[in-house]
């Protein structure tokens, strides 16, 4: 950095450290930089305005989730679980719990109805987290008006969840077996309204952001990522498809039924910001495509958990005529249940890529090992590579684009 | 907490590990950190071009005692179809780890994105990895001690765990039989028995008090009562309010 226009020394400024640095600084951005999306620090060295090295520093909102979820019973540690991709809890849920059911081997006998609402719920986190990462991404690029758009329309999606689980942000409503109790009475009119509104409603937000030039001059060819690259630095999620890689967990590994659904992978081919940022866009429509599908199947009841009740608690109004439903009752809530020893990987396609989750029983009412395949943590980490040769300002949109969220990034 | 009934946890399966061929989830693959690298070099050139996740296991008394865990999947590193990438292969490599050398060499160089999944492992289960370029700490801080992941670690962390716990944590930790934080039962009631020891001693310097607190289990016209320095001196105090059985 010279400073030309005026004298350093008459300024009163010790000139040595620019001169003998070659134009070279080192800045650190974050881990209170309201751009960064969370705590994440960035020690970057620029030559003027080019980057020529970033080093992203993780962990400060390191929680010990793993640890905690060790020494939760099976049926606790989703709490905590549902705390680390808090912009959609319940596909961390969900993913955990059908690993749990996998080890349980009952993963066949889930009825219809809890796998459409699975599915469901899961769609609709995937349009509320695209939709704080839509708002402040334009945020971070100057466009404010979006923002209030993106937010009603997950506000209306955080209803939902509070309806059915109790909860705006971490209901806990997957459960082991199936779902914590069966939809509301008057979700699904609240569920047509939210359809209802989505269209017009993305509508004005592709007009808003899509076509907005400043917009496209910021994200075009910004951050490029070859596909080789990618599945190199271990990519997942629209970041990987932005690539032209059209690798979907639902499509490739499809679990809750999701084979039933008629939905298409979009993909862009450019690998820059933008590509990531209309995969995303198109992903959103998809997702409603789906809970339009599903939205249909819902007006049948039926049950909504497993009869075993080994596993799934009896239900409420017969622990007080049966014996037994009042001792398994007991026993799910004091004691949980145990799972037969063994250890399996489930992947789930979240909304940042795939989420998976490496379980291991060792027959006790704990888990022995619950570890996380974070998705934003791997995608995180390619800003290693794509921030060089770039404009310092340039960084934020590139961190935005790759759409990280730190509760998961540091668990 | 587990049941008195229930067979003592631990003893069932030290190596819960590909015992469940009904889930096949993925191909395994036994190694140890000798033949790791041409393990992981020959699946590479099988076509596992993604190193999907890695991540650590400590089965605390099972010979050797880490496990460091590869899942790899093979995907085309070209633009494809949903079609075209169909259902990819997945393989998972379970390396074991010895307790007293927990040296792996790293696969940083052949796949970038194990740079943090492994400085993961070794900051949170004390397991080397050579050859990695930046091998320090990324979740704790740098000047922590311990690796938290391990299953002797204590829940609290070491340093809290070397001060006394606040009275209602070690009522309940003796009640629940297990001392969630690694302590041994022992130690737990030696520390009890001080605090007691502590505490009779305060009543038989005021024995009117004692007999008011023992007329008033509750305790709330005692606390009122007492005077602010008895209450400072009393760091552990199992009789006082909360803790009244």
């Amino acid at each position: 950095m010279t400073m030309s226009s005026v004298a350093p020394e008459a300024a009163g400024y010790n000139v040595d450290v620019v001169e003998k640095t070659d134009n070279r600084m080192v800045l650190s951005m974050g881990p209170q930089h309201p751009s960064t999306h969370g705590v994440l620090q960035i020690v970057t060295e620029i030559e003027g305005e080019i980057v020529t090295k970033a080093s992203p520093e993780i962990g400060y909102l390191h929680t010990g989730i793993e640890k905690s979820a060790e020494n939760l019973f099976w049926s606790q540690a989703s709490t905590v679980i549902e705390r680390m991709d808090y912009l959609s809890p319940l596909t961390n849920a969900l993913c955990y719990y059908l690993a749990v059911e996998k080890l349980l081997a009952i993963e066949q006998q889930i009825p219809p109805r809890a796998q459409q609402v699975r599915v469901l719920v899961s769609e609709l986190s995937r349009i509320a987290s695209h939709c704080v990462w839509l708002g402040t991404g334009g945020i971070d690029l100057g466009a404010l008006t979006g923002f209030f758009y993106c937010f009603d329309l997950r506000e209306r999606i955080l209803d939902l969840f509070e309806m059915s689980g109790g909860a705006r942000m971490h209901p806990n409503y997957i459960r082991v077996g199936g779902l914590a109790q069966d939809l509301p009475d008057g979700f699904l009119g609240k569920l047509d309204a939210v359809i209802d509104m989505y269209e017009p409603r993305m509508r004005d937000v592709r007009r808003l952001l899509q076509k907005n030039p400043i917009l496209q001059d910021r994200m075009i060819d910004v951050g490029i990522i070859e596909p080789q690259d990618a599945v190199a630095w271990s990519l997942t999620g629209p970041v990987l498809r932005g690539t032209g890689i059209a690798y979907d967990v639902r499509k490739a590994f499809p679990y809750c039924g999701y084979e039933n659904y008629e939905f298409d992978v979009p993909t862009r081919t450019e690998g820059d910001a933008y590509a990531r940022f209309l995969v995303r866009l198109d992903e959103m429509d998809e997702a409603m495509r789906i809970v339009r599908q599903v939205r249909k199947e819902l007006d049948a009841p039926g049950p909504w958990q497993i009869p075993d009740t080994k596993f799934a608690p009896p239900p409420k109004e017969t622990i007080a005529l049966s014996m037994e439903a009042l001792i398994h009752h007991f026993k799910l809530v004091s004691e949980s249940f145990r799972v037969p020893p063994g250890d399996v990987y489930q992947a789930v396609e979240g909304p940042r890529g795939e989420l998976g989750y490496y379980v291991v029983s060792n027959g006790d009412n704990r888990p022995w090992r619950v570890r996380t395949r974070p998705p934003s943590m791997y995608n995180l980490q390619v800003l290693k590579k794509i921030a060089l040769g770039e404009l310092i300002a340039d960084m934020v949109v590139m961190i935005g684009s790759l759409d990280p969220v730190f509760g998961e990034v540091d668990r | 907490m587990p049941s008195p009934q229930a067979p003592p946890a631990g003893a069932t399966a030290l190596d819960p590990t590909a015992v469940r061929p009904d889930i096949a989830d993925a191909r395994v693959v036994r190694t140890t950190p000798g033949e790791l690298r041409a393990v992981l070099d020959g699946l590479r050139n099988e076509g596992m071009t993604m190193l999907v996740d890695v991540g650590g296991v400590d089965y605390l008394e099972r010979v050797p005692r880490y496990d460091v865990v590869y899942h790899l999947m093979k995907i085309t590193t070209a633009p494809a179809s949903p079609a075209q990438v169909g259902t990819p292969e997945r393989v998972r490599v379970l390396c074991g780890v010895p307790g007293d050398a927990p040296v792996v060499p790293s696969v940083a160089g052949v796949w970038p994105s194990a740079d943090w999944a492994e400085r993961e492992i070794f900051d949170l289960y004390g397991i080397t990895f050579t050859g990695h370029p930046d091998l320090r700490r990324i979740q704790m801080p740098d000047e922590w001690e311990g690796h938290p992941l391990r299953k002797d670690y204590p829940l609290r962390g070491p340093a809290r765990e070397r001060t006394p716990r606040p009275s209602f944590a070690l009522k309940s930790n003796v009640a629940a039989g297990t001392p969630a934080s690694g302590r041994t039962a022992a130690a737990l009631q030696k520390q009890i028995a001080q605090a007691r020891g502590r505490s009779e001693l305060h009543g038989a310097a005021d024995p009117a008090a004692a007999a008011q607190s023992a007329k008033h289990p509750g305790g709330s016209a005692t606390a009122g009562e007492a005077k602010p320095e008895q209450l400072a001196d009393r760091p552990v105090n199992l009789k006082s309010k909360d803790n009244t059985p």
